[in-house]
Protein backbone atom coordinates (compact mmCIF):
# COMPACT_ATOMS: atom_id res chain seq x y z
CA UNK A 1 0.00 0.00 0.00
CA UNK A 2 2.52 2.43 0.83
CA UNK A 3 4.02 1.48 -2.25
CA UNK A 4 1.43 2.36 -4.55
CA UNK A 5 1.65 6.37 -2.30
CA UNK A 6 5.80 5.87 -2.98
CA UNK A 7 5.52 5.02 -6.77
CA UNK A 8 2.80 7.85 -7.18
CA UNK A 9 4.50 10.62 -5.97
CA UNK A 10 7.54 9.22 -8.23
CA UNK A 11 5.70 10.06 -11.03
CA UNK A 12 3.94 13.14 -10.03
CA UNK A 13 7.21 14.44 -9.54
CA UNK A 14 8.84 12.82 -13.26
CA UNK A 15 5.65 14.65 -14.55
CA UNK A 16 5.75 17.99 -12.05
CA UNK A 17 9.81 18.52 -13.51
CA UNK A 18 9.38 17.91 -17.30
CA UNK A 19 6.55 20.57 -17.10
CA UNK A 20 8.12 23.06 -14.81
CA UNK A 21 11.66 22.21 -16.56
CA UNK A 22 9.87 23.45 -20.42
CA UNK A 23 7.41 25.69 -18.12
CA UNK A 24 5.69 26.28 -21.75
CA UNK A 25 2.84 24.68 -20.62
CA UNK A 26 2.35 26.30 -17.29
CA UNK A 27 3.10 29.87 -18.63
CA UNK A 28 0.79 29.24 -21.17
CA UNK A 29 -2.12 28.06 -18.90
CA UNK A 30 -1.55 30.75 -16.86
CA UNK A 31 -1.80 33.86 -19.84
CA UNK A 32 -5.07 31.84 -20.83
CA UNK A 33 -6.56 32.67 -17.31
CA UNK A 34 -5.15 36.27 -17.39
CA UNK A 35 -7.27 36.57 -20.68
CA UNK A 36 -10.07 34.42 -19.24
CA UNK A 37 -10.54 36.90 -16.98
CA UNK A 38 -10.10 40.13 -19.48
CA UNK A 39 -12.92 38.69 -21.26
CA UNK A 40 -15.08 38.61 -18.77
CA UNK A 41 -14.65 41.66 -18.07
CA UNK A 42 -15.26 42.89 -21.12
CA UNK A 43 -17.78 40.77 -21.77
CA UNK A 44 -20.19 42.22 -19.34
CA UNK A 45 -21.66 45.93 -19.57
CA UNK A 46 -20.43 47.38 -16.70
CA UNK A 47 -23.39 49.77 -16.51
CA UNK A 48 -25.99 47.03 -15.95
CA UNK A 49 -24.12 44.76 -13.58
CA UNK A 50 -22.33 44.90 -10.65
CA UNK A 51 -19.00 42.68 -10.75
CA UNK A 52 -20.11 41.63 -6.93
CA UNK A 53 -22.89 39.97 -8.14
CA UNK A 54 -21.28 38.29 -10.69
CA UNK A 55 -17.96 37.39 -9.48
CA UNK A 56 -18.72 33.78 -7.91
CA UNK A 57 -19.61 32.97 -11.50
CA UNK A 58 -16.74 34.54 -13.34
CA UNK A 59 -14.02 32.72 -10.70
CA UNK A 60 -15.70 29.60 -11.47
CA UNK A 61 -15.83 29.78 -15.00
CA UNK A 62 -12.49 30.67 -15.22
CA UNK A 63 -10.97 28.13 -13.06
CA UNK A 64 -13.30 25.60 -14.94
CA UNK A 65 -11.69 26.55 -18.66
CA UNK A 66 -8.26 26.55 -16.88
CA UNK A 67 -8.57 23.16 -15.37
CA UNK A 68 -9.84 21.67 -18.73
CA UNK A 69 -6.87 23.25 -20.19
CA UNK A 70 -4.60 21.92 -17.82
CA UNK A 71 -6.11 18.59 -18.42
CA UNK A 72 -6.05 18.58 -22.15
CA UNK A 73 -1.96 17.79 -21.83
CA UNK A 74 -2.49 15.37 -19.20
CA UNK A 75 -1.60 12.88 -20.69
CA UNK A 76 -0.03 14.30 -23.91
CA UNK A 77 3.53 13.86 -22.38
CA UNK A 78 3.04 10.12 -22.84
CA UNK A 79 1.86 9.86 -26.34
CA UNK A 80 4.79 11.65 -27.82
CA UNK A 81 7.36 9.74 -27.43
CA UNK A 82 4.97 6.33 -26.88
CA UNK A 83 5.81 6.71 -22.86
CA UNK A 84 2.96 5.04 -22.18
CA UNK A 85 3.84 1.95 -23.10
CA UNK A 86 7.12 2.64 -21.12
CA UNK A 87 5.59 3.55 -18.23
CA UNK A 88 3.15 0.67 -18.80
CA UNK A 89 5.97 -2.09 -18.80
CA UNK A 90 7.19 -0.38 -15.69
CA UNK A 91 6.70 -2.74 -12.12
CA UNK A 92 4.38 0.06 -10.72
CA UNK A 93 0.74 -0.80 -10.35
CA UNK A 94 -1.93 0.99 -12.55
CA UNK A 95 -3.43 2.77 -9.34
CA UNK A 96 -0.22 4.31 -8.76
CA UNK A 97 -0.19 5.69 -12.05
CA UNK A 98 -3.76 7.21 -11.75
CA UNK A 99 -2.61 8.62 -8.22
CA UNK A 100 0.53 9.88 -9.67
CA UNK A 101 -1.20 11.72 -12.48
CA UNK A 102 -4.06 13.17 -10.31
CA UNK A 103 -1.34 14.79 -7.91
CA UNK A 104 0.86 15.88 -10.99
CA UNK A 105 -2.27 17.49 -12.50
CA UNK A 106 -3.69 19.03 -9.45
CA UNK A 107 -0.20 20.88 -8.64
CA UNK A 108 -0.81 22.22 -12.43
CA UNK A 109 -4.21 23.44 -11.89
CA UNK A 110 -3.75 25.05 -8.27
CA UNK A 111 -0.67 27.12 -9.62
CA UNK A 112 -2.72 28.51 -12.05
CA UNK A 113 -5.50 29.12 -9.60
CA UNK A 114 -2.99 30.16 -7.32
CA UNK A 115 -2.51 33.03 -9.65
CA UNK A 116 -5.70 33.17 -10.90
CA UNK A 117 -7.63 33.88 -7.75
CA UNK A 118 -5.74 37.04 -6.62
CA UNK A 119 -6.05 38.28 -10.36
CA UNK A 120 -9.60 37.87 -10.17
CA UNK A 121 -9.46 40.16 -6.92
CA UNK A 122 -7.29 42.83 -8.16
CA UNK A 123 -9.42 43.11 -11.58
CA UNK A 124 -13.30 43.01 -10.29
CA UNK A 125 -12.45 44.72 -6.73
CA UNK A 126 -13.57 41.86 -4.82
CA UNK A 127 -12.43 41.52 -1.15
CA UNK A 128 -11.60 38.02 -0.31
CA UNK A 129 -8.60 38.14 2.53
CA UNK A 130 -11.58 38.13 5.11
CA UNK A 131 -12.97 34.68 3.90
CA UNK A 132 -9.81 33.37 2.13
CA UNK A 133 -9.59 30.40 4.66
CA UNK A 134 -12.99 28.91 3.66
CA UNK A 135 -12.78 29.74 0.05
CA UNK A 136 -9.74 28.08 0.07
CA UNK A 137 -11.41 24.90 1.19
CA UNK A 138 -13.71 25.18 -1.45
CA UNK A 139 -11.51 26.06 -4.25
CA UNK A 140 -9.33 22.70 -3.26
CA UNK A 141 -12.03 20.73 -2.84
CA UNK A 142 -13.98 21.69 -6.16
CA UNK A 143 -10.46 21.43 -7.77
CA UNK A 144 -10.22 18.05 -6.82
CA UNK A 145 -13.51 16.82 -8.45
CA UNK A 146 -12.59 18.46 -11.64
CA UNK A 147 -9.44 16.65 -11.65
CA UNK A 148 -10.26 13.41 -10.42
CA UNK A 149 -12.67 12.77 -13.42
CA UNK A 150 -10.88 14.80 -15.65
CA UNK A 151 -7.39 12.74 -14.69
CA UNK A 152 -9.60 9.41 -15.73
CA UNK A 153 -11.03 11.05 -19.25
CA UNK A 154 -7.78 12.46 -20.15
CA UNK A 155 -6.33 8.65 -20.09
CA UNK A 156 -9.19 7.78 -22.52
CA UNK A 157 -9.62 10.94 -24.90
CA UNK A 158 -5.53 11.10 -25.50
CA UNK A 159 -5.51 8.49 -28.06
CA UNK A 160 -8.61 9.54 -29.95
CA UNK A 161 -8.71 12.06 -32.92
CA UNK A 162 -10.30 15.15 -31.33
CA UNK A 163 -8.78 14.71 -28.13
CA UNK A 164 -9.13 18.65 -27.81
CA UNK A 165 -12.66 18.52 -28.49
CA UNK A 166 -13.91 15.05 -27.05
CA UNK A 167 -12.26 16.02 -23.63
CA UNK A 168 -14.46 19.10 -22.77
CA UNK A 169 -17.60 17.24 -24.27
CA UNK A 170 -17.38 14.25 -21.97
CA UNK A 171 -16.13 16.00 -19.16
CA UNK A 172 -18.23 19.12 -18.64
CA UNK A 173 -21.04 17.12 -17.58
CA UNK A 174 -19.33 15.99 -14.30
CA UNK A 175 -17.52 19.40 -13.76
CA UNK A 176 -21.36 21.04 -13.49
CA UNK A 177 -22.15 19.74 -9.97
CA UNK A 178 -18.75 20.98 -8.39
CA UNK A 179 -19.25 23.71 -10.04
CA UNK A 180 -22.83 24.58 -8.99
CA UNK A 181 -22.29 24.14 -5.25
CA UNK A 182 -18.49 26.13 -5.53
CA UNK A 183 -20.46 28.75 -7.06
CA UNK A 184 -23.39 29.00 -4.02
CA UNK A 185 -20.53 28.54 -1.37
CA UNK A 186 -18.30 31.24 -3.21
CA UNK A 187 -21.31 33.44 -3.41
CA UNK A 188 -22.11 32.43 0.13
CA UNK A 189 -19.03 33.64 1.69
CA UNK A 190 -18.37 36.89 -0.92
CA UNK A 191 -21.70 37.95 0.54
CA UNK A 192 -20.35 37.49 4.25
CA UNK A 193 -22.77 34.84 5.16
CA UNK A 194 -22.31 32.67 8.24
CA UNK A 195 -19.95 29.81 7.35
CA UNK A 196 -22.83 27.19 8.24
CA UNK A 197 -24.29 27.66 5.19
CA UNK A 198 -21.53 27.40 2.87
CA UNK A 199 -20.44 24.21 4.72
CA UNK A 200 -23.49 22.19 3.06
CA UNK A 201 -22.33 23.04 -0.17
CA UNK A 202 -18.59 22.22 1.43
CA UNK A 203 -19.94 18.39 2.45
CA UNK A 204 -21.48 17.93 -1.44
CA UNK A 205 -18.58 18.83 -2.88
CA UNK A 206 -16.18 16.64 -0.26
CA UNK A 207 -18.53 13.65 -0.91
CA UNK A 208 -18.39 14.23 -4.51
CA UNK A 209 -14.61 14.23 -4.12
CA UNK A 210 -14.45 11.05 -2.17
CA UNK A 211 -17.31 9.24 -4.84
CA UNK A 212 -15.19 9.89 -7.93
CA UNK A 213 -11.67 10.11 -6.79
CA UNK A 214 -12.66 6.48 -5.76
CA UNK A 215 -14.43 5.59 -8.96
CA UNK A 216 -11.52 7.15 -10.74
CA UNK A 217 -9.57 5.18 -9.32
CA UNK A 218 -11.18 1.85 -10.03
CA UNK A 219 -11.82 2.58 -13.39
CA UNK A 220 -8.25 3.64 -14.18
CA UNK A 221 -6.71 0.50 -15.04
CA UNK A 222 -9.72 -0.57 -17.54
CA UNK A 223 -8.16 2.18 -19.59
CA UNK A 224 -4.89 1.35 -20.23
CA UNK A 225 -4.68 -2.59 -19.63
CA UNK A 226 -3.79 -3.90 -22.85
CA UNK B 1 -31.62 -13.54 -37.62
CA UNK B 2 -33.97 -14.45 -35.26
CA UNK B 3 -32.91 -11.91 -32.71
CA UNK B 4 -34.02 -9.35 -35.29
CA UNK B 5 -37.62 -10.22 -36.09
CA UNK B 6 -38.23 -10.63 -32.52
CA UNK B 7 -37.21 -6.66 -32.43
CA UNK B 8 -38.98 -6.05 -35.30
CA UNK B 9 -41.81 -7.88 -33.81
CA UNK B 10 -42.21 -5.68 -30.54
CA UNK B 11 -41.36 -2.50 -31.82
CA UNK B 12 -44.54 -2.92 -34.15
CA UNK B 13 -46.22 -4.00 -31.08
CA UNK B 14 -44.93 -1.21 -29.48
CA UNK B 15 -45.83 1.40 -31.80
CA UNK B 16 -49.27 -0.14 -32.21
CA UNK B 17 -49.66 0.21 -28.47
CA UNK B 18 -48.79 3.70 -28.97
CA UNK B 19 -51.48 4.80 -30.97
CA UNK B 20 -53.40 3.31 -28.45
CA UNK B 21 -52.24 5.13 -25.74
CA UNK B 22 -52.79 8.20 -27.96
CA UNK B 23 -56.49 7.28 -28.50
CA UNK B 24 -56.84 6.48 -24.84
CA UNK B 25 -55.39 9.81 -23.66
CA UNK B 26 -56.09 11.93 -26.49
CA UNK B 27 -60.18 11.12 -26.50
CA UNK B 28 -61.01 9.21 -23.51
CA UNK B 29 -59.12 10.80 -21.09
CA UNK B 30 -60.78 13.71 -19.00
CA UNK B 31 -58.92 16.77 -19.59
CA UNK B 32 -57.40 18.86 -16.08
CA UNK B 33 -59.40 21.54 -14.99
CA UNK B 34 -56.11 23.72 -14.20
CA UNK B 35 -53.88 23.11 -16.91
CA UNK B 36 -56.36 22.49 -19.58
CA UNK B 37 -55.31 20.22 -22.53
CA UNK B 38 -51.60 20.84 -22.61
CA UNK B 39 -51.09 18.64 -19.16
CA UNK B 40 -52.02 15.64 -21.22
CA UNK B 41 -48.10 15.93 -22.79
CA UNK B 42 -47.98 14.68 -19.51
CA UNK B 43 -48.90 11.04 -20.24
CA UNK B 44 -46.24 11.05 -23.11
CA UNK B 45 -43.41 13.16 -21.66
CA UNK B 46 -43.28 11.12 -18.25
CA UNK B 47 -43.20 7.63 -20.05
CA UNK B 48 -40.36 9.08 -22.24
CA UNK B 49 -38.28 10.03 -19.12
CA UNK B 50 -38.45 6.97 -17.50
CA UNK B 51 -37.54 5.48 -20.78
CA UNK B 52 -34.62 7.53 -20.80
CA UNK B 53 -33.65 7.28 -16.97
CA UNK B 54 -33.98 3.05 -17.89
CA UNK B 55 -31.58 3.07 -20.74
CA UNK B 56 -29.17 4.93 -19.00
CA UNK B 57 -29.23 3.06 -15.96
CA UNK B 58 -28.90 0.19 -18.09
CA UNK B 59 -25.88 1.65 -20.02
CA UNK B 60 -24.10 2.09 -16.13
CA UNK B 61 -24.84 -1.36 -15.11
CA UNK B 62 -24.21 -2.94 -18.57
CA UNK B 63 -20.95 -1.31 -18.16
CA UNK B 64 -20.06 -3.03 -14.94
CA UNK B 65 -20.65 -5.99 -15.82
CA UNK B 66 -18.77 -5.76 -18.99
CA UNK B 67 -15.58 -4.68 -16.97
CA UNK B 68 -16.22 -7.71 -14.61
CA UNK B 69 -16.93 -10.23 -17.22
CA UNK B 70 -15.76 -9.15 -20.13
CA UNK B 71 -18.28 -10.43 -21.83
CA UNK B 72 -18.70 -8.25 -25.61
CA UNK B 73 -22.30 -8.94 -24.95
CA UNK B 74 -22.72 -5.98 -22.21
CA UNK B 75 -20.82 -3.90 -24.47
CA UNK B 76 -23.13 -4.32 -27.54
CA UNK B 77 -25.91 -3.90 -25.19
CA UNK B 78 -24.44 -0.83 -23.91
CA UNK B 79 -24.22 0.26 -27.26
CA UNK B 80 -27.72 -0.14 -28.48
CA UNK B 81 -29.45 1.47 -24.90
CA UNK B 82 -27.47 4.79 -25.33
CA UNK B 83 -28.54 5.15 -28.89
CA UNK B 84 -31.83 3.82 -27.76
CA UNK B 85 -31.75 6.59 -24.91
CA UNK B 86 -30.76 8.93 -27.29
CA UNK B 87 -33.91 8.58 -28.91
CA UNK B 88 -36.42 9.09 -25.84
CA UNK B 89 -34.15 11.79 -24.49
CA UNK B 90 -35.16 13.69 -27.88
CA UNK B 91 -38.37 13.22 -26.89
CA UNK B 92 -38.53 14.51 -23.53
CA UNK B 93 -36.33 17.16 -24.32
CA UNK B 94 -38.97 18.21 -27.26
CA UNK B 95 -41.98 17.49 -25.27
CA UNK B 96 -40.85 18.99 -22.02
CA UNK B 97 -40.32 22.58 -23.56
CA UNK B 98 -43.65 22.21 -25.29
CA UNK B 99 -45.43 21.39 -22.11
CA UNK B 100 -43.74 24.43 -20.44
CA UNK B 101 -44.57 27.42 -22.14
CA UNK B 102 -48.18 27.05 -21.72
CA UNK B 103 -47.88 25.87 -18.25
CA UNK B 104 -44.88 27.83 -16.99
CA UNK B 105 -45.42 31.05 -19.84
CA UNK B 106 -41.56 30.16 -20.72
CA UNK B 107 -40.15 27.63 -23.55
CA UNK B 108 -37.10 26.68 -21.17
CA UNK B 109 -36.38 26.77 -17.26
CA UNK B 110 -33.31 25.43 -15.03
CA UNK B 111 -35.53 23.45 -13.45
CA UNK B 112 -34.63 20.01 -11.79
CA UNK B 113 -36.48 18.06 -14.07
CA UNK B 114 -35.86 19.74 -17.62
CA UNK B 115 -32.13 20.09 -16.85
CA UNK B 116 -31.93 16.52 -15.65
CA UNK B 117 -33.26 15.69 -19.33
CA UNK B 118 -30.68 18.25 -20.70
CA UNK B 119 -27.94 16.38 -18.78
CA UNK B 120 -28.45 12.78 -19.68
CA UNK B 121 -29.01 13.71 -23.69
CA UNK B 122 -25.59 15.13 -23.15
CA UNK B 123 -24.53 12.32 -21.42
CA UNK B 124 -25.71 9.67 -24.26
CA UNK B 125 -24.44 11.73 -26.92
CA UNK B 126 -20.91 11.89 -25.42
CA UNK B 127 -20.96 8.26 -25.05
CA UNK B 128 -21.82 7.62 -28.47
CA UNK B 129 -19.44 10.48 -29.55
CA UNK B 130 -16.41 8.38 -27.37
CA UNK B 131 -17.50 5.59 -29.27
CA UNK B 132 -17.03 6.89 -32.57
CA UNK B 133 -13.75 8.12 -31.27
CA UNK B 134 -12.08 4.91 -30.86
CA UNK B 135 -11.56 2.58 -33.72
CA UNK B 136 -10.30 -0.38 -31.68
CA UNK B 137 -12.94 -2.73 -30.59
CA UNK B 138 -11.75 -3.42 -27.39
CA UNK B 139 -10.71 -0.72 -26.13
CA UNK B 140 -13.77 1.14 -27.31
CA UNK B 141 -15.65 -1.25 -25.09
CA UNK B 142 -13.55 -0.69 -21.74
CA UNK B 143 -13.99 3.01 -22.37
CA UNK B 144 -17.57 2.94 -23.04
CA UNK B 145 -18.12 0.98 -19.82
CA UNK B 146 -15.78 3.23 -17.86
CA UNK B 147 -17.88 6.50 -19.07
CA UNK B 148 -21.28 4.34 -18.83
CA UNK B 149 -20.62 3.74 -15.26
CA UNK B 150 -19.08 7.14 -14.20
CA UNK B 151 -22.38 8.45 -15.99
CA UNK B 152 -24.60 6.22 -13.92
CA UNK B 153 -23.08 7.52 -10.86
CA UNK B 154 -23.43 11.51 -11.72
CA UNK B 155 -26.94 11.02 -11.95
CA UNK B 156 -27.67 11.81 -7.99
CA UNK B 157 -25.36 14.37 -7.75
CA UNK B 158 -26.85 16.08 -11.02
CA UNK B 159 -30.20 16.21 -8.78
CA UNK B 160 -28.06 17.67 -5.95
CA UNK B 161 -26.54 20.52 -7.36
CA UNK B 162 -29.32 21.55 -10.14
CA UNK B 163 -32.10 20.94 -7.09
CA UNK B 164 -30.19 23.46 -4.89
CA UNK B 165 -29.29 25.83 -7.33
CA UNK B 166 -33.05 25.88 -8.61
CA UNK B 167 -34.59 26.08 -5.31
CA UNK B 168 -32.11 29.31 -4.45
CA UNK B 169 -32.80 31.37 -8.09
CA UNK B 170 -36.54 31.06 -8.46
CA UNK B 171 -37.82 31.24 -11.59
CA UNK B 172 -40.83 33.28 -12.03
CA UNK B 173 -44.57 30.40 -12.71
CA UNK B 174 -47.17 31.30 -14.33
CA UNK B 175 -49.19 28.60 -13.37
CA UNK B 176 -47.56 26.20 -10.83
CA UNK B 177 -48.55 22.99 -11.67
CA UNK B 178 -49.48 20.51 -8.42
CA UNK B 179 -47.87 17.24 -7.83
CA UNK B 180 -50.41 15.70 -9.31
CA UNK B 181 -52.64 12.88 -7.10
CA UNK B 182 -53.87 11.26 -10.30
CA UNK B 183 -58.02 10.45 -10.25
CA UNK B 184 -58.38 6.66 -11.67
CA UNK B 185 -58.96 7.67 -15.59
CA UNK B 186 -55.88 9.65 -15.87
CA UNK B 187 -53.40 6.98 -13.69
CA UNK B 188 -55.03 4.34 -16.24
CA UNK B 189 -53.25 6.11 -19.29
CA UNK B 190 -49.87 6.89 -17.70
CA UNK B 191 -49.27 3.39 -16.30
CA UNK B 192 -50.94 1.98 -19.70
CA UNK B 193 -48.39 4.61 -21.17
CA UNK B 194 -45.63 3.20 -19.01
CA UNK B 195 -46.06 -0.36 -20.23
CA UNK B 196 -45.97 0.97 -23.89
CA UNK B 197 -42.90 2.98 -23.60
CA UNK B 198 -41.45 0.39 -22.01
CA UNK B 199 -42.30 -2.51 -24.89
CA UNK B 200 -40.80 -0.08 -27.02
CA UNK B 201 -37.51 0.21 -25.11
CA UNK B 202 -37.30 -3.51 -25.39
CA UNK B 203 -38.24 -3.48 -29.33
CA UNK B 204 -35.65 -0.51 -30.01
CA UNK B 205 -32.53 -1.74 -27.86
CA UNK B 206 -33.63 -5.42 -29.52
CA UNK B 207 -33.25 -4.17 -33.02
CA UNK B 208 -30.07 -1.58 -32.46
CA UNK B 209 -28.16 -4.90 -30.58
CA UNK B 210 -29.06 -7.40 -33.70
CA UNK B 211 -27.97 -4.37 -35.82
CA UNK B 212 -24.33 -4.38 -33.68
CA UNK B 213 -24.48 -8.11 -34.14
CA UNK B 214 -25.23 -8.11 -37.98
CA UNK B 215 -22.10 -6.17 -38.32
CA UNK B 216 -19.67 -7.53 -36.39
CA UNK B 217 -20.82 -10.74 -38.13
CA UNK B 218 -20.15 -8.90 -41.37
CA UNK B 219 -16.61 -7.96 -40.73
CA UNK B 220 -15.13 -10.11 -38.40
CA UNK B 221 -12.48 -9.00 -36.68
CA UNK B 222 -9.12 -11.27 -35.79
CA UNK C 1 -59.93 26.23 -18.47
CA UNK C 2 -56.37 27.72 -19.99
CA UNK C 3 -57.18 27.00 -24.36
CA UNK C 4 -54.04 25.31 -25.22
CA UNK C 5 -54.77 22.50 -26.79
CA UNK C 6 -52.02 23.78 -29.69
CA UNK C 7 -49.65 22.69 -27.50
CA UNK C 8 -51.01 19.41 -26.77
CA UNK C 9 -51.26 18.66 -30.52
CA UNK C 10 -47.82 19.79 -31.34
CA UNK C 11 -46.02 17.72 -28.27
CA UNK C 12 -48.09 14.53 -29.63
CA UNK C 13 -47.09 14.91 -33.09
CA UNK C 14 -43.23 15.85 -32.45
CA UNK C 15 -42.76 12.38 -29.99
CA UNK C 16 -44.68 10.33 -32.46
CA UNK C 17 -42.68 11.56 -35.45
CA UNK C 18 -39.36 10.84 -33.13
CA UNK C 19 -39.76 7.17 -32.36
CA UNK C 20 -41.54 6.30 -35.77
CA UNK C 21 -38.69 8.05 -37.37
CA UNK C 22 -36.29 5.99 -35.20
CA UNK C 23 -38.20 2.78 -35.99
CA UNK C 24 -38.14 3.39 -39.67
CA UNK C 25 -34.42 4.05 -39.24
CA UNK C 26 -33.69 0.98 -37.47
CA UNK C 27 -35.75 -1.13 -39.82
CA UNK C 28 -33.94 0.12 -42.73
CA UNK C 29 -30.60 -0.17 -41.00
CA UNK C 30 -30.88 -3.27 -40.05
CA UNK C 31 -31.79 -4.20 -44.33
CA UNK C 32 -28.41 -3.60 -45.11
CA UNK C 33 -26.13 -3.21 -42.05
Amino acid sequence: MADVWRHAWLLARKDLLVEFRSRTAILSALVFTVLVLMVFNFGRDPTAVAAVDLAPSILWVTFTFAAMLALNRAFQLELENQALDGLLLAPVSRSSIYLGKLMANLVFVATVEAVGLPLFALFFNVPILHVLGPLLGVIALATVGFVAVGTLFSAMTARTRFAELLLPVLLLPFMIPPLIWAVLATGALLAGRPLSEAAGWLRLLAAFDIVFVTLAFVLFPATVNE
Amino acid sequence: MRLLKTGRWITGVGLALLAAVYVRALAFTPVERFQGPAQKIFYIHVPAAWSAMLAMGLVGIAGILFLLLKDPRFDRFGEASAEVGTAFSMVMLTTGPIWAKPIWGTWWTWDARLTLTLFLFLLFLGYLLLRGAVTDPGLRARYSAVLGICGLVLLPFIHLSVYFFRTLHPQPIVLKPSAPSLPGPMLVTLLFSFLVFTVLYVGFVTQRYALSLLREQAEPHA
Amino acid sequence: MPENTPYMVAAYIVAAAILVTYAVLLYRRTLKP
